[in-house]
């Protein structure tokens, strides 16, 4: 388990540094003077030539890279152009709600899909069963910008039920203003992993160790507990690492929808004002979120079935 | 197969009551039924464009952190509330000026600087307007300040503002724009001479009590404040960047003010929702088609002019704008010194003109690219603009541009037509910087060189008699639109809707003076 966690970990430093890389070349390969778009039409030479020099943006481009990397190591991630404070801490500071969003869009959206999941496959061919396929396909198939909209308009205009804006001051009162951005790119993975539940329970449910549980009269409650979901669930916690990337996207669109703060937003609009230390920095640390966590998901995948610590 | 597990729990009656119970647990605390109603009476909510991270008026980059600075901070004099452009008294007592280049004033004795930074004096009104145009300050907006030399300390509250030669926009722009604010020579010295994102010493009639990035800034009542009491205890600002998203929170009662877009405007004139009022303010900015007169495939003058005629801007408005906004006759928009009664080319196409004058060019197979941002307003008007060319044989290929490539355009030498926007402050001189023979290839796209123009431009500035400085900014805009390379098409409108609990004090453009909002 241990050499398997070090090779993990070692792939996942170097998708980091291929993606980070990327970025890095990607955005500078984007048309327009930085220096020009971030300080403004009225901004001095005087005033260009310094933040030029500052973000090293005179030295050739492979320099660049060096440099961001050698702060990097040091922890100096750089300084906002426009508020003067440190990168580290601009990203901290957003990282917190684009985190709740994604993991309370998470917690809610797999504890209802493997439900479900879990319930048509122990009722296969039921009505509960079309009924659960066909909501998990409904779900999948809302997109989740339209999804947002009208559960605005139902729930925070319409009956005023949740707030719609903003993230709220307070435990309950930031829970409150989760539910609506949580539920909006939550709902299309609560019938992504019912689906996946319901499948993965049914070849588990036929396989011989379960008729051999059965054979020995095992409480059918204990079975399908106890010896069918935790292998049935396996699929899930992958699927949920790598939906980490997924969901740190549709955040971006919530973010903005429901003017949220979080990373997604911060991205957005260093990209738009070429602001290259707050894009690079938070790159930096969604990349890392995104490969951390299916290192970590292939982890949990290869403690729970050992089979998979062969398989990387 | 069928399995009976979980039988207990799963139960049609026990899974109700469960969720039941959930729901009304989970709702409870939440203050689940009414958010609406949730709302502090003493709180405006009140939606901005974008967040506001800097509180020094030397890097302020516009009318988001001015709207803070306005309320924190305070000026010789602020603009007045209402539909004309107007000044009134703030942190002056008296205020004259006494010839073209000298203005005495005398400050009020009851302001004060908080942290322990003292009363205000003319010392700190000396400080922070000559920070603005010292160089080391690197100010982007020295330009306002215009050719100010000094500010000489007369007494303690008492001095006069010397400039280097009359300076029209300085009672527009200079005093009661970003430019204007006073802060405490004390409190940005012990800063070491630049202040950050958080205010180093405030004397408005609010404090900033807190600032959470990218989602609210909260303004508190200043205690100490000894001038009119400002009707709220607490404004809440938050930044939204998507007018949909700011038009549902309004209509889910959690703002009390925003601007609203232009295709909202018919929905809401039919009726605002939760008692509210729209009102309808016209803007400042400036919309027009502008040509290359570099490129080659643009020196033709009748070609251009031919293009000029073919656009038929209220067509383009009706699409682009859902008919809320008026044609416009050149970059200085009505109420302001130096606006055009009417343009030299008529709003509406002149499709026989605009043919013969084609005819006339000689051009044939013609074919141009037209640069936008890449916002719907500006594709449908391209669309627009697009078909109105065919009409005449002229083809036209749209390049959409994300908003960072767009806004470095300046120095992109193959650029042929761009749909442009600028804002602009209340002074005409802030609309004809950008086209002068010293901006051409920066922000002035069109390359337009006029010697006249640029010294139109410079004397316009100086000259103090209103009625010869509007001719001035008339014959510059003739020049543009003369140039052919110029089709100008609106200055778009400042729709806002507010809720019943507040009466918005909003400039002639509907920006907010939030320090000025009452309560109904």
């Amino acid at each position: 388990m241990l050499s398997f966690a070090l090779r993990r970990f070692a792939l996942a430093a170097l998708i980091l540094l291929v993606a980070v890389t990327l970025m890095f070349l990607m955005i500078r390969a984007v048309p327009g003077d930085p220096v020009q778009i971030m300080l403004g039409p009225r901004a001095t030479p005087e005033l260009q030539a310094r933040l030029t020099a500052e973000l090293a943006l005179d030295q050739p481009i492979w320099r660049q890279l060096v440099i961001f990397y050698g702060n990097m190591l040091q922890g100096d991630l750089g300084t906002d152009v426009f508020s003067g404070r440190s990168v580290t801490q601009i990203v901290f500071q957003q990282l917190p709600f684009t985190l709740e969003l994604i993991f309370a869009s998470i917690i809610w959206s797999a504890a209802l899909g493997i439900l479900l999941g879990a319930y048509a496959a122990a009722h296969p061919n039921t009505v509960i069963d079309r009924t659960v396929a066909v909501l998990s396909v409904s779900f999948v198939a809302a997109p989740a910008f339209v999804v947002a909209l009208l559960s605005l308009l139902l729930f925070a205009v319409h009956l005023q039920w949740f707030p719609a804006i903003g993230v709220g001051d307070g435990f309950w009162d930031r829970l409150d203003h989760l539910v609506l951005p949580a539920f909006a790119i939550g709902l299309s993975w609560v019938g992504y992993i019912a689906r996946l539940v319901r499948a993965s329970m049914l070849e588990v449910l036929g396989e011989n160790h379960i008729r051999t549980a059965r054979a020995f009269g095992l409480a059918e409650r204990r079975i399908v507990m106890v010896y069918a979901l935790r292998i049935a669930i396996l699929p899930v916690v992958t699927v949920i690492g790598v939906g980490m990337g997924f969901l740190l996207s549709a955040a971006v669109f919530a973010e903005i929808v429901f003017a949220r703060p979080g990373l997604g937003k911060l991205v957005i609009d260093s990209i738009t004002t070429r602001n290259y230390p707050i894009v690079m920095g938070s790159v930096l640390i969604s990349t890392g979120l995104f490969v951390v966590s299916t290192a970590l998901a292939d982890l949990i995948n290869a403690w729970l079935d050992p089979r998979a610590r062969t398989s990387t | 197969m069928k399995i009976e597990w979980m039988k207990a729990p799963t139960g049609r009656r026990s899974f109700l009551k469960g969720a039941t119970a959930l729901g009304a647990a989970a709702a409870m605390p939440m203050g689940w039924a009414g958010h609406a109603f949730a709302q502090d009476a003493g709180t405006l909510r009140v939606r901005a464009y974008g967040d506001a991270p800097n509180m020094d008026p030397a890097h302020s980059v516009g009318v988001v952190e001015e709207e803070i600075h306005a309320s924190i901070y305070n000026k010789l004099i602020q603009y007045k509330p209402g539909s004309e452009w107007g000044w009134q008294l703030d942190a002056a007592a008296m205020i004259e000026q006494v010839d073209p280049t000298h203005v005495k004033f005398a400050l009020r004795d009851d302001i004060g600087f908080t942290n322990g930074h003292g009363a205000m004096t003319a010392e700190d009104v000396k400080f922070s307007f000559e920070r603005i145009v010292a160089d080391a300050t690197e100010s982007p907006n020295k330009p306002d300040m215009g050719p100010l030399s000094h500010v000489e300390v007369t007494g303690e509250r008492e001095g006069t503002i010397v400039l280097n030669e009359p300076f029209a926009p300085l009672w527009s722009i200079a005093l009661p724009y970003i430019t204007g604010n006073i802060v405490s020579k004390a409190a940005v010295e012990a800063a070491g001479g630049r202040i950050g994102s958080d205010p180093v010493a405030e004397s408005g009639p609010y404090l900033r009590a807190s600032w959470s990035p990218k989602e609210k800034t909260v303004l508190q009542r200043n205690p100490d404040w000894k001038g009119d009491a400002p009707a709220w205890d607490t404004i809440e600002i938050y930044p939204i960047d998507d007018e949909n998203t700011a038009e549902i929170a309004f209509e889910a009662g959690e703002l009390d003010l925003t601007r609203v877009s232009l295709g909202s405007v018919a929905r809401y004139r039919d009726g605002v929702p939760n008692g509210g009022t729209l009102v309808e303010n016209p803007s400042l900015f400036y919309v027009w088609l502008g040509m290359n007169l570099d490129h080659p495939k643009l020196q033709n003058k009748k070609l251009r002019q031919a293009i000029q005629h073919a656009i038929d801007v209220p067509t383009i408005l009706e699409a682009s704008y859902f008919g809320a906004a008026e044609p416009s006759t050149g970059i200085i928009a009505p109420g302001l010194a130096g606006n055009r009664a009417q343009g030299m080319v008529a709003p509406q196409a002149n499709i026989e003109k605009a043919m013969a004058l084609l005819a006339e060019s000689g051009e044939t197979n013609v074919t141009l690219s037209l640069d936008i941002l890449n916002k719907t307003t500006y594709t449908t008007m391209a669309q627009v603009i697009q078909a109105m060319l065919a009409q005449i044989g002229i083809t036209l290929e749209i390049n959409v541009l994300e908003s960072g490539a767009f806004w470095a355009s300046g120095d992109n030498e193959d650029l042929q037509l761009v749909l442009n926007r600028f804002s602009m402050a209340p002074d005409p001189s802030y609309a004809t910087a950008w086209f002068t023979t010293e901006q051409a290839g920066i922000w002035n796209w069109e390359r337009f060189r006029n010697e006249e123009f640029d010294q139109l431009h410079a004397a316009a500035s100086a000259e103090t008699d209103t009625a010869k400085r509007a001719e001035m900014y008339q014959r510059a805009q003739d020049l543009m639109e003369e140039s052919g390379a110029y089709r100008f098409i609106t200055h778009e409108a400042t729709p806002v809707v507010h809720s019943s609990r507040v009466v918005p004090a909003l400039r002639p453009d509907g920006l907010s003076l939030l320090r000025y909002f009452g309560k109904a």
